[in-house]
């Protein structure tokens, strides 16, 4: 593979020194305020009527022949900044943008190439999450919450409340790769998914990715969601916090030394338990999230990061038991400059999730706990070859380790033995390339290549079974034990990676996007949304990879000037080898886990409509998704096609703000959406005492329609504008019409309200379970 | 041990914030369905194998009974047992017998020319040593009237999978919170020495407490665990997906053929 990707580089090479010579211009554009690189920003010469952007690091680089050129350097809420230069040498060239929120008025400025980067970049099917739009926003007890607006976005669909699983286009929420500075995070819910992991204080860029996946990525099969943090303001101390009736953030930032080496810290902690001290069963339940940064940019060659992230979700019941759990990561990066037009960036990435379970008792006391860790080499080279053309070529290794389980008693008389499930680990190495061409003026592709070798490694016990599908009668024929990283299994992948961009004119186009996606890590739930205890396993000797396949062609238009962004795409998605699960299989702590997988296919396919309003003092998105995902899993539904869990057919999302003044602004969100598919029962029948449902099929049957309103104000304090110190107050009302929102039903013995069954126990009553009723809140956040 | 674990991960923390309210459910009822209840012990008696069917989810009332249908169980020793309908669906066998441990029992049902079958081998149980009593202080405080657990002593055989199904009486009557409740457990984590494990119900003076084990096969389990997770999901989305429990009898029939050694023991609360 080596050889492959130096000869082209040869050839590449070769070609440039043939042709005219070349110089570059490049750098880092950053906010003036707070030094902070702008992901994204666009850098246009007018000359060439071409441009480029940002990376993720802040850095661009154009080579052009030789000539003075008037370059624009604009990003969003910033002043447009022209340029001049005269190019005769290489050059360095950083800029410093000023933000200007006026510029979010309705006022037409800028030139129309620029801001056009949703209908200009090939990028389809990526949708860039505002994060000062998102603050702005009535969130759920007045936290402003990025996977909540995940959750909103087109082609994403939720399963109700109470949960920070998402679905991108079909998929389920493990298939969905969420990193936090690049490293992964396996559960990205805090308190059941009512909160998500991410302090939206210290988050300075976040994508959702749910089609024409660039080959850099890669490991899941639906959706990356690449959230980078903030570096650290590296012009002054600054600050800010929140105080909230469920939470309180603090974060304070600053430079180390000026202009060259800033950190943050930033810490959040929810105080729920301080609410339930009346209640019987819960004696604590809290979670508490750590960020930090430090980084020291040497100069434009040389740039190290290092950035933590530590969080953790406690629950106590009295003095019956206990859970936690959480996510830790770490990741160290250098950015390197070989030369003006080869960037390169080396991450080495740890990432560990890990839970407990604890039973306080004499003698059923046991302690559970399960975990994955895994340690990553990352290399990714950009090489600008020039305006046209920008090659991305690097090489990912992973180490992951898998702890399914380990129980252990903590008394002395309890009955539970020392007892460890088999533990198994995983080499995954990943080699990608990939190319931005500009073919013509309209016409630009994105096309790539990830070649992946994914190897299940032991330390590690491997059963053989009689039956592998049978988990009934389980027999055991063979075991064979593997040491230190022996090879137990090998799995090799290519995944094409293909988008394209046809410009119709200035303001619109039309773009298409092919990507096979591959998965080797499989979460090991049976239920429709994770639970933070399911483990995840390798692909090995009885589960294969997972591959994905999906097709999407979207029409992209901007009116006004960029006032309004209005798209529509369909997708098409094959899952292929999804890792499902027989009816009734036991998924915790079960040392015959292989007999219960089933290998399942999906395909789901549906039609996107976004429209945003970026200017004015109204501004926000609507977006509406029609779409069908199906499953189809041997054993389960009798073998036939079955709705998927979330096939929820209409999906609307309106998220709006209005600025009244300067001090106050008003933010609604609304949402609705067909009820998820439920199995219900079609019968009933008695075993002994037990009156139980009778079940046929999977999913026939749909629960009531989902809507609901949010509604949040936002006031400044009139002696607070414009000075250092500011802060503001947010009132918020989740749930506005106080709907009864199902989240589930179950059936029971029909009962009075007491709890005292009605007749004889054999009538039964089916319940609807409801979460959330309307829930005001009061926040109140500062900034200095 | 299972059950106590199922209990607490799916004690959703949502219920905190959750409100309920009945609502009607109108489903495509399906067509009836077979489901046999057998129970073949050591003990001396005539056991009960009983025939019903699925009726409509609203359908109150008795399920529908099945009469007339031809039940045998014979044993590996050339034994056969008929079993005769005493009540409408429910057959027992003339004459007392007793299961012996090590036998294989194999159940034959015809019903008009349908026939179900099942086999079950009669495995050990290992003996309850002793049960104990004591006051249970801070429930009593809450409720203000003396209560008391009870508490079970006995030992694992560690050297083999074994399964368990647990059944507790006060007076006479089966404790199940009115079938809401059921104890099925295997042994996995489980070691040795079981000193005092409480017995999840309350009992008053003078009562008479009960504890009965059952030994079960890996099949009979599977259907008890099966019905246990049905018995405690609350069919939200962090529950497993529902399925019918897993029967072990042939020809198509929902239910189970348990064969099982009971071990009993009591103890008077006084």
């Amino acid at each position: 593979m080596n050889k492959i990707v130096s000869s082209i580089l040869l050839l590449l090479f070769f070609i440039e020194t043939n042709a005219q010579e070349r110089f570059t211009i490049s750098g880092y554009v950053k906010d003036a305020s707070n030094g902070e690189e702008l992901i994204g920003s666009t850098v246009f010469v007018k000359e060439l009527q071409t441009g480029t952007i940002t990376n993720h690091y802040g850095f661009y680089s154009l080579t052009l022949t030789p000539g003075t050129y008037n370059l624009v350097f604009s990003y969003v809420g910033f002043e447009n900044l022209p340029k001049q230069v005269s190019l005769t040498s290489n050059l360095e060239f950083n800029q410093e943008l000023k933000a200007d929120p006026t510029l979010l008025q309705d006022v037409v400025i800028i030139g129309e190439e620029e801001e056009d980067v949703n209908v200009q970049s090939t990028r389809m099917s990526i949708n860039d999450l505002n994060i000062e739009q998102i603050k702005k926003l009535p969130s759920l007890f007045g936290e402003p919450d990025i996977i909540k607006n995940v959750q909103m976005q087109s082609g994403v669909v939720t399963v109700g409340e109470g949960t920070s699983g998402y679905f991108v286009r079909g998929g389920t929420p493990d298939q969905n790769l969420i990193l936090i500075d690049e490293a992964p995070i396996f559960d990205p819910s805090h308190f059941f998914g009512l909160f998500s992991i991410f302090n939206a204080d210290v988050i300075k860029d976040a994508e959702l990715m749910k089609g024409g996946i660039p080959s850099r990525y890669g490991g899941r099969l639906s959706s990356i969601l690449d959230v980078r943090t903030k570096d650290g303001n590296s012009k002054r101390l600054a600050g800010s916090g929140g105080i909230g009736l469920l939470a309180s953030r603090a974060m304070i930032e600053g430079p180390i030394k000026k202009d060259k080496s800033s950190f943050l810290v930033a810490g959040r902690r929810s105080y729920v338990d301080l609410f339930l001290k009346g209640n019987d069963d819960v004696s604590k339940i809290y979670f508490y999230d750590m960020n930090t940064k430090v980084n020291w940019k040497i100069n434009n060659k040389n740039r190290f990061f290092l950035s933590g992230y530590f969080g953790r979700d406690v629950q106590q019941f009295n003095d019956d038991g206990a859970f936690n759990w959480g996510n830790k990561t770490a990741t160290l990066r250098w950015n390197h400059l070989f030369n003006e037009r080869i960037f390169s960036n080396t991450s080495l990435i740890f990432s560990r999730f890990s839970y407990g379970l604890e039973i306080f008792d004499e003698i059923e006391g046991l302690e559970w706990t399960a975990a994955i860790t895994q340690v990553s080499f990352k290399e990714d080279f950009a090489f600008f070859i020039n305006p046209r053309n920008e090659l991305t070529y690097g090489y990912e290794g992973t180490y992951r380790k898998f702890s399914p389980g380990k129980i252990v008693p903590n008394s002395d008389n309890s009955i539970f033995k020392k007892t460890e499930m088999p533990k198994t680990s995983s080499l995954d190495h990943a080699f990608y390339l990939g190319n931005k061409q500009d073919l013509t003026k309209e016409l630009t592709l994105e096309y790539g290549l990830r070649y992946s070798i994914f190897q299940n490694v032991g330390p590690s016990l491997v059963y053989e079974y009689e039956d592998p599908q049978d988990n009934i009668n389980i027999t055991r024929v063979d075991s064979t034990k593997y040491g230190n990283f022996e090879t137990i299994k090998t799995f090799q992948n290519i995944e094409p990676r293909f988008s394209a961009r046809y410009l119709v004119n200035g303001s619109s186009s039309i773009k298409a996007s092919y990507n096979r996606m591959v998965q080797n890590v499989h979460l090991l739930s049976n239920s429709v949304v994770s639970l933070p205890f399911n483990t995840w396993a390798p692909s090995g000797m009885y589960i294969d990879p997972q591959k994905s396949d999906q097709y999407a062609v979207g029409y992209f238009k901007n009116l006004r000037n960029n006032k309004y962004e209005l798209s529509a795409e369909v997708y098409y998605k094959k899952l292929l080898d999804v890792t499902a699960f027989a009816d009734n299989a036991n998924v915790f702590f079960n040392e015959d886990l292989a007999v219960e997988f089933r290998r399942g296919t999906g395909k789901s396919y549906g039609l996107e409509l976004y429209g945003r309003k970026n200017r004015g003092s109204l501004t926000g998105f609507v977006s509406y998704t029609l779409s069908k995902a199906e499953s189809k899993i041997p054993g389960i539904n009798g073998g036939k096609i079955f709705p998927s869990s979330h096939d929820r057919r209409h999906n609307l999302s309106v998220n709006a703000s209005y600025e009244l003044n300067q001090r106050i602004t008003f933010g609604a969100n609304l949402v609705y959406g067909t009820g998820r598919p439920f199995t219900l029962p079609v019968g009933r029948y008695e075993v002994e005492n037990y009156n139980l449902n009778f079940y046929t099929g999977r999913n026939q049957y749909q629960l009531p329609d989902f809507h609901r309103l949010d509604l949040s104000m936002t006031i400044i304090p009139k002696k607070n504008l414009g000075k250092k110190f500011s802060s503001s107050w947010t009132f918020a009302v989740y749930n506005a019409y106080n709907r009864k929102n199902p989240f589930t039903i179950y059936t029971r013995k029909k009962q009075n309200g007491d709890g005292d069954i009605i007749g004889d126990g054999s009538e039964l009553q089916a319940r609807l379970i409801y979460l959330f009723p309307i829930l005001p809140s009061v926040t109140y956040n500062i900034s200095f | 041990m299972k059950s106590t674990i199922i209990y607490i991960l799916s004690l959703p923390i949502l219920i905190l914030f959750s409100c309920e309210e009945t609502i009607l459910i109108e489903t495509d009822q399906a067509d009836p369905q077979i489901i046999v209840e057998g129970l073949i012990t050591n003990e001396m008696k005539r056991h009960t194998i009983k025939i019903t069917q699925t009726a409509d989810f609203y359908q109150a009332g008795d399920t529908p009974r099945i009469s007339d249908a031809s039940v045998t169980v014979s044993d590996n020793e050339g034994n056969t047992f008929i079993f005769l309908e005493e009540e409408k669906g429910i057959y027992r066998p003339q004459v007392a017998f007793e299961a012996k441990i090590g036998n294989t029992y194999d159940l034959t049902i015809d019903i008009n020319g349908k026939l179900l079958t099942a086999s079950e081998d009669l495995l050990p149980v290992t003996t309850i040593d002793s049960l104990t009593f004591g006051l249970n202080e801070e429930d009593t405080e809450e409720e203000e009237v003396d209560i008391f657990s009870v508490y079970m002593y006995t030992i694992e055989p560690q050297d083999e999978d074994n399964y368990y199904l647990f059944k507790f009486y006060r007076n006479s009557y089966w404790l199940n919170e009115e079938g809401e409740d059921i104890t099925v457990t295997d042994d996995t984590a489980v070691g040795e020495a079981i000193d005092g494990i409480e017995a999840p119900y309350w009992y008053f003076k003078g009562d008479t407490a009960r504890v009965e084990m059952y030994s079960l096969t890996r099949e009979s389990f599977v259907f008890w665990n099966d019905v246990a997770t049905l018995v405690f999901s609350d069919g939200g989305v962090f529950a497993p997906l529902p399925a019918n429990p897993r029967s072990n009898i042939t020809g198509g029939a929902l239910g189970v053929f348990q064969v099982s050694a009971i071990s009993a023991k009591e103890i008077i609360i006084e």
